[in-house]
């Protein structure tokens, strides 16, 4: 195996680990260290970096587990990625995390740190609230206290106090991250043959379960590999994926697209990652106004996100005319109303500017992908064979 | 063969078979040429290594180099198995060009499959309007027949004839293969002849494949394309069915139906070809 082909197996293994064997590891070299458990999308993780912790992103159980207990905490038109959770929760999969934070995207998911609470399940249990103002003086101040609410929890357990420059070290590790990733995605844009979206997936999910130091040493192979060609260009159209920014699609969905005919140039699937545009910064004395300045004026565009005064579907459409796609693929899971709700205004805004678009929805444990490969397989000869021409059934 | 227009390959990964075709694609003259096909039966070989083989074999026939003679290599069906590719097409796509090329006026095509039949209303460039398809039940599907032919020790080259001589037909259940399965095993042990239980089996799926055209509004003629529609106890059943039905339609098929979808590819692939030739040729004027 190549270094990029053994990055990319062990990353696969990581990635869908339920036992989080990794994160765990890490925790036991040290009886300081913690782990702080997070839910999708966003949330600052160079904040318990600083404080000798891990971040480790909790995306459900995916396709790897029947899900029992967890239907009984929710109603049959509920998303199912929180029943995935309160499975791994119950079964004691997350037992050795020492809290969970979980940021503001929908109700489920408040409802679901309220759960965690009541199962008693690590040392604190917080929903984390993100600011809708973006003046610094209000949404900056709100969004800095949260988080020295998060490090005041964690020093309760560790008794770690963070300093300025410990932050700043953080930002930087994550800076390095971020930038890593987005030089991934800028190659794979002009050589998307390089690595395959699937790939890439499992390289950055993997990021979410172990020690940003150990995923950016990755990185620098996996950016040092697609450097030069490889691989074998295929006829391909490119596509934006949207609507995948929380519950995750099983690995084989996003196989599918690309099988399909597709090149994925730019998605929200595991959108936390990648969240801020550019870097935060810091070194002026005051990390956690950095990282609230980088969320309020550098954030992604993203459907839990309302700046009414620079509108995600025109953000979402400059993305895709920005990585060059020829279309744009709407994937959101079953019930999930932030994804769902914005549909109709990327759809208006897709058709306004003559933007082709297909669309569907998945659930975490979605079996069969043969519908989905048909629609996205039509879809891609659609734009390859008629371009220009009105769309048929 | 260079002299006028490039060379493609099609390469259909169906359930059951791989069909691979070579092709000259003539994009100044509309001349398209279909050179030489291979079929190859999946049965228990990894699809990766029926396709890298096939692909060699028809190569190696017309000695020819892909890398120097190939323009564009096309897959379609189940695409991934094939490693060495220019593009894929979807299946419907390429089923409704294949269709077209092999019965040219056709406005709709029926791909008959092995694991389902599809119908398809085409324009006259071969472009999808709309589609019907069975679900996932295997009574629909050339696989059933296979099954049934094995059951009553016949190949599958024997079906077509031997349901011609049919003079009572029995009707298998036309809602589950495991029903219908039965239903044969009973139709023997009451000693139906061969030929009425083959023809029953026929006139089942031929009465789904109706069905979806009639919901179709299929316009004729009918292409009948895909492997089952190589079998003419098939094809006499689907014209019986059409003569009694409220709107007959006049049915047509090809002797190489089975590779419409590998044609579609190539003919497809021949097009993508020059698209993304005089695409490059703007960019860099």
């Amino acid at each position: 195996m190549t270094p990029l082909e053994e990055i990319i197996s062990t990353c696969r293994q990581l990635a869908f680990d339920l036992n989080f064997s990794r994160a765990k590891a890490w925790k036991a070299q040290d009886p300081q260290r913690v782990l702080v458990g997070f839910t999708p999308i966003y949330f600052p993780r160079e904040v318990v970096h600083a404080a000798k912790g891990l971040a480790v992103g909790i995306l459900g159980a995916g396709d790897r587990k029947p899900i029992i207990k967890g239907d009984a905490y929710y109603q049959s038109y509920i998303c199912h990625m929180p029943r995935g959770i309160v499975e791994l929760a119950l079964d004691g999969n997350l037992d050795g995390f020492d809290g969970f934070v979980f940021p503001s995207i929908c109700d489920v998911m408040r409802n679901l740190s309220g759960m965690f609470q009541l199962m008693g399940k690590g040392r604190f249990a917080k929903y984390m609230d993100f600011p809708q103002n973006f003046r610094a003086e209000i949404g900056g101040a709100f969004y800095k206290a949260e988080m020295e609410d998060v490090l005041r929890r964690i020093e309760a357990i560790n008794g770690v106090q963070v300093t300025a420059d410990a932050l700043d070290r953080s930002i930087a590790l994550y800076d390095r991250n971020r930038a890593m990733l987005a030089a991934i995605y800028d190659i794979r844009q002009d050589h998307p043959w390089r690595l395959a979206y699937e790939d890439l997936y499992c390289i950055m999910r993997a990021g979410l379960v172990m020690p940003v130091e150990e995923h950016n040493a990755m990185l620098e192979q996996v950016l040092e590999a697609i450097g030069r060609e490889r691989g074998v260009p295929e006829d391909r159209i490119k596509v934006v994926v949207a609507g995948a920014f929380c519950e995750q699609p099983p690995l084989g969905l996003i196989k599918t697209i690309e099988a399909a005919g597709c090149y994925v140039v730019d998605d929200d699937f595991l959108l936390g990652s990648r969240w801020i545009e550019g870097a935060v910064g810091g070194g002026n004395g005051d990390p956690l106004a950095a990282i609230a300045d980088a969320y309020l004026t550098r954030s992604v565009q993203s459907s839990v996100v309302y700046d009414v005064g620079n509108p995600k579907e025109k953000r979402l459409l400059d993305l895709a005319r920005r990585r060059g796609a020829d279309g744009l693929v709407f994937a959101a899971p079953s019930f999930c109303d932030p994804a769902l709700l914005d549909q109709p205004l990327y759809f208006h805004q897709c058709e306004k500017e003559g933007v082709r678009y297909v669309q569907f929805q998945y659930n975490e444990n979605t079996g069969q992908f043969k519908v989905i490969k048909e629609q996205v397989g039509a879809f891609a000869d659609s734009i390859k064979l008629w371009e220009g021409e009105a769309a048929t059934a | 063969m260079n002299d006028k227009g490039i060379l493609t390959m099609g390469v259909d990964v169906g359930g059951s078979y791989v069909k691979t075709v070579l092709m000259r694609y003539d994009q100044a003259t509309g001349d398209h040429r279909l050179f030489d096909r291979q079929v190859e039966k999946i049965r228990k070989r990894n699809p990766k290594d029926v396709v890298v083989d096939a692909v060699a074999m028809v190569l190696e026939r017309n000695a020819l180099d892909y890398e120097r003679d190939i323009a564009y290599l096309a897959s379609t069906g189940e695409g991934e198995l094939v490693e060495r590719k220019t593009g894929h097409f979807y299946s419907m796509t390429t089923h409704a060009r294949g269709g077209l090329f092999l019965c040219p006026g056709a406005r709709t095509v029926v791909d008959m499959g092995a694991l389902y039949v599809r119908a398809i209303s085409i324009d006259e460039r071969g472009r999808v309007l709309d589609y019907k398809m069975t679900g996932q039940c295997a009574s629909g599907s050339g696989q059933f027949i296979e099954n049934i032919s094995r059951y009553l020790g016949l190949s599958i080259d024997e079906v077509g004839p031997i349901s011609l001589k049919s003079d009572k037909p029995e009707l298998p259940s036309g809602i589950c293969a495991v029903l219908a399965e039965t239903d044969v095993i009973n139709s023997v042990s009451r000693g139906v002849s061969t030929p009425n239980i083959i023809k029953g089996i026929h006139l089942s799926i031929a009465n789904r494949s109706i069905r979806l055209l009639s919901s179709l509004k299929a316009q004729e003629p009918v292409a009948l394309m895909g492997g089952i529609a190589m079998n003419i106890g098939m094809v006499d059943a689907m014209e019986e069915l059409s003569r009694e039905g409220r709107k007959p339609l006049r049915m047509v098929t090809h002797p190489d139906a089975i590779y419409s979808g590998a044609i579609g590819a190539a003919l497809w692939g021949g097009y993508r070809h020059h698209r993304i030739k005089d695409r490059a040729a703007v960019v860099a004027a």
